[in-house]
């Protein structure tokens, strides 16, 4: 059971690493539409500018 | 770009007193004294001493006896406030100032370093007292002020700098700033709730091993688990939870009892007690309980602000429809080439083309193309309607299949558009009666429950020291006045989004609340239960010609009036060809006269027509309609018109649906009371006045009132407005009236009357819905606080059971953003007379 002494710090670790990852997510406004992209692939783009 | 400092430079290791101004800690030495109120006080720079030093001298120092914040210290560098000479500018102005016809000046500003509702007071009192000033209104709870001045007397920049002078920045209000505020807040929120909720993943995870192993966890082990959930409650407690402290720092400097005190309370006694157990290597963690506790707090606020982001959606779909780029044609009609502008930059009198598909940028008149245009939005019908040269298009509709030219009449914040933004927004502004009843409970519920947890806590001191931290945990944790503080005005929110998406915009925050005990509906006449003008009813067809020919006929010798009843005909044909008609007379009274064919053809009153015509018809005359008859030398009488002031589509379904609510109906009328009480019967109103004056209105009203009748009054809020103020909620139809009359506490923007009935149905459910949750929130907190004060909750269990709690109250709340289906609004346009469907007429 020796090794809980490494892998409770590496879990620690490892949470702090996903809220930096979140953290990221957030501020690069991944989340700010969350209805948006999933309409977006519907729409064609090609051919709806005529002029 | 003015910058607040959020720490003084010169915070030293030896602070006596915090500036007066600000808070913040003074420099040694006290270089900036001054005299506040009778004594003296010290600041940390020149800016605030300048600041504090005007107030005295405007003898507002209340003040500073009101504020329950510091203000915000103001960066003295630009204490002068020189970036504000270029708003002087009339280009730049262009976009945010209004102008009204008597040359005054209107603008929105977005205040920077407004604390509390003494800051707004400050201000308002403070820009009262400039010179040239007309009127001004602060918004606390947008952080908006509106500022009407006259442009004579002095000058935008001058009173952007007299708001510098008293430590708060004014931006004219930019809608994309708003936005950029309302993201941050979305953004922090969901970051502190993901990383509460991840946080407290892991820690109860790192709490497992404790909970299920049958002979205990190695000494070893759990000290390392411990120290874990340490570091990972930490970030929970400090960044995640630091809205609670927030909160209940600002309840607790201005001594009040606010719902995030006991939580405050609890978290940081279960954390201090957790960490000594972990720093001492003795005793009980309750890690798992306290990140649990914050996360799931944390989602049910996360809901809340959902719902009232939805209800702030209706508002935004609105703002969103209004497109930012126009393409503008200078050089129209001789050349067609476009400009792309702003379309804030847009002046009345600027053409500009719509290309199909295209959202039109300002509210204008066709000059040019053909387009059906979606007005869904504005005013909820649903059908596109065909509009060519000459018609009016509005800003924020879609032209969904051609292109079109336009004359801009109105664009930017004078469009009918930013008009419904400005009437939602007054109402999200104040805060409704019944919200702030349910906090001023909150706040003795509160009150009751740090005593008893003080008692409780005291008492197993006595009983069983060990013991004493869980059980005070429990307690703070357990209870919930969310339902309280949270929920109602969640509710309220979500009803009013969901009214305003079905185009019932409710103006002021207590409408709901009063429209769900009206006890009787009192309705206007003309312009309200019907459509304010004469239209043709219907077409009895005598002689040999068929019906289309007769209206034809009628309009083209209608041709010259400005008569209402020559606006009927009118408003049937349309824009067709007219048959040629010579020698047109008005005698006035009785009818007009043509030659049509050579034939001498008339059109008005029966006897009028009989004198050349002669033909005997009976005609009987309906209080409600006026009969008009046509007919010429040859043939006789050729049609029998019934023209009239038909009641709204809507209005019979709308009066059986409050009759089923057990709501009485009044009809009071300027009208004749014949006409009036023709018009209850048709309608099954119950009671019907006439001939009654403004004045007669209000006073009917009253005098129903005192017999405790809760009265609701539609009306067209023109010659109504006293029986409107008067009555205890005052609703009104927009197409029955001009922007600038919309003074009721509930409009519906579209024609719909029938609307008003699913108003006040939906008033009644979300209260409905409030007065469940406040029973939930009795039940819950007389069976929990009890329970946990005696010991048998756990602090774990205590934590899941309030936020569960939190999250049934603020859940059942948001379903007040849900309507039950609406019947869709006929067709109100559709032409009246049954079967007058005049072809592609033309003069034989």
């Amino acid at each position: 059971m020796e090794i809980l002494i490494l892998l409770i710090p590496l879990s620690v670790v490892l949470a702090f690493l996903i809220g930096a990852g979140f953290v990221w997510s957030v501020k690069s406004g991944q989340f700010d539409d969350l209805e948006g992209p999933a309409h977006r692939i519907l729409t064609d783009d090609d051919g709806i500018h005529h002029d | 770009m003015p910058t607040f400092a959020p720490v003084s430079t010169d915070r030293g290791r030896h602070a006596p007193d915090p500036c007066y101004h600000c808070g913040l800690p003074n420099p040694r030495g006290g270089r900036w004294q001054a005299t506040i109120a009778g004594a003296r006080r010290t600041f940390c720079c020149g800016g605030c001493q300048a600041i504090a030093q005007g107030i005295d001298a405007a003898g507002l120092v209340a003040y500073y006896e009101q504020r329950t914040a510091s203000a915000a210290r103001i960066d003295s560098s630009d204490a002068l406030g020189n970036e504000c000479a270029p708003w002087d500018d009339a280009a730049a102005q262009a976009r945010v100032v209004r102008r009204d016809a008597d040359g005054r000046h209107e603008i929105s500003l977005l205040l920077e370093g407004v604390q509390c509702s003494a800051c707004a007071w400050l201000i308002e009192a403070w820009l009262e007292r400039a010179p040239g000033v007309l009127r001004v209104g602060v918004n606390y709870a947008t952080r908006r002020a509106t500022l009407a001045w006259d442009p004579e007397a002095t000058s935008l920049s001058r009173l952007l700098r007299a708001v510098r002078q008293i430590g708060y920045a004014a931006h004219p209000y930019d809608p994309a700033r708003r936005d950029a505020l309302a993201r941050a807040e979305s953004r922090s929120l969901l970051l502190r709730t993901a990383i509460a909720v991840l946080a407290m993943m892991q820690v109860m995870m790192f709490a497992l091993p404790a909970y299920v192993s049958i002979d205990g966890v190695e000494p070893v082990h759990r000290r390392l688990l411990e120290w874990a959930s340490l570091t990972l409650t930490l970030p929970v407690l400090l960044y995640c939870a630091a809205p609670f402290f927030r909160g209940a720092w600002r309840d607790a400097s201005i001594a009040r009892a606010g719902m995030d005190v006991p939580i405050v309370l609890g978290l940081v006694a279960a954390f201090a007690g957790s960490a000594w157990s972990t720093l001492t290597g003795m005793g009980a963690v309750y890690y798992d309980s306290i990140t649990m506790f914050i996360a799931l707090l944390l989602v049910a606020r996360y809901v809340e602000f959902a719902a009232r982001r939805r209800a702030g959606d209706a508002v935004e779909a609105i703002a969103r429809s209004r497109p930012a780029v126009a393409e503008r044609l200078p050089g129209w009609p001789t050349m067609a080439e476009g400009v792309h502008v702003t379309a804030s930059s847009l002046c009345a009198g600027d053409t500009v083309r719509v290309r199909p598909g295209g959202v039109v940028p300002a509210d204008g008149i066709v000059l040019d193309g053909r387009a059906s245009v979606d007005e869904a939005l504005l005013t909820g019908e649903p059908r596109p309607r065909p509009r060519s040269a000459g018609d009016e298009v509005l800003a924020g509709t879609v032209a969904r299949d051609g292109a079109l030219v336009l004359r801009v009449t109105a664009a930017g914040d004078a469009t009918r558009l930013a008009s419904i933004e400005r009437l939602v927004e007054r109402a999200s502004a104040d805060r409704p009666h019944a919200a702030r009843i349910a906090d001023r409970i909150a706040h003795r519920f509160v009150t009751v429950l740090l005593i008893v947890a003080l008692v409780t806590a005291f008492a197993w001191a006595v009983i069983d020291g060990t013991r004493m931290l869980p059980v005070l945990f429990a307690v703070l944790a357990v209870s919930c006045p969310c339902a309280l503080s949270l929920a109602t005005p969640a509710a309220l929110a979500a009803a009013t989004g969901a009214l305003s998406r079905r185009q019932v915009v409710v103006t002021r925050a207590d409408a709901l609340e009063t429209l769900s005990r009206v006890s009787h509906v009192v309705f206007d006449k003309t312009g309200t239960l019907t459509r304010g003008h004469m239209r043709l009813l219907r077409t009895k067809v005598i002689g040999p010609h068929d019906e289309a020919h007769a209206i034809a006929l009628a309009s083209a010798l209608e041709r010259d009036s400005e008569h209402p009843i020559a606006r009927a005909f009118r408003e049937v044909i349309g824009d067709r060809a007219l048959p040629v008609v010579d020698n047109v007379r008005i005698a006035p009274g009785e009818g007009v006269e043509g030659t049509f064919e050579g034939t001498r053809t008339r059109l008005g009153r029966l006897a009028f027509v009989q004198a050349i015509a002669p033909h005997a018809l009976e005609i009987e005359d309906a209080a409600t309609q006026t009969q008009v008859v046509l007919g010429d030398e040859r043939d006789g009488l050729l049609a029998v018109f019934s023209v009239g002031d038909e009641a709204r589509p809507g209005a019979h379904a709308l009066v059986r649906a409050l009759h089923a609510m057990n709501i009485t109906t009044v009809l009071l009328s300027g009208d004749r009371q014949q006409a009036a009480q023709a018009m209850a019967e048709t309608l099954g109103i119950a009671h019907a006045r006439g001939d009654m004056l403004p004045g007669q209105k209000r006073a009917a009203i009253a005098q129903w009132q005192a017999t405790g009748a809760v009265i609701a009054m539609v009306g067209d809020g023109i010659n109504d407005a006293p029986a409107l103020a008067q009555a205890n909620v005052s609703l009104s139809l927009a197409s029955a009236t001009p922007l600038a009359q919309w003074t009721a506490d509930v409009v519906v923007l579209c024609g719909d009357i029938e609307r008003v009935g699913s108003a006040i149905r939906h008033a009644r459910r979300t209260m409905r819905l409030v007065r469940q949750n406040l029973a939930w929130a009795f039940a819950y907190n007389v069976l929990a606080i009890p329970a946990a004060a005696f010991g048998y909750v756990t602090p774990l269990v205590a934590a899941i059971g309030m936020s569960i709690s939190s999250i049934v109250v603020v859940a059942n709340a948001a379903r007040a953003a849900r309507l039950p289906p609406w019947r869709h609004a006929r067709d109100d346009e559709a032409i009246i007379a049954p079967g007058a469907q005049p072809g592609e007429w033309q003069a034989a």
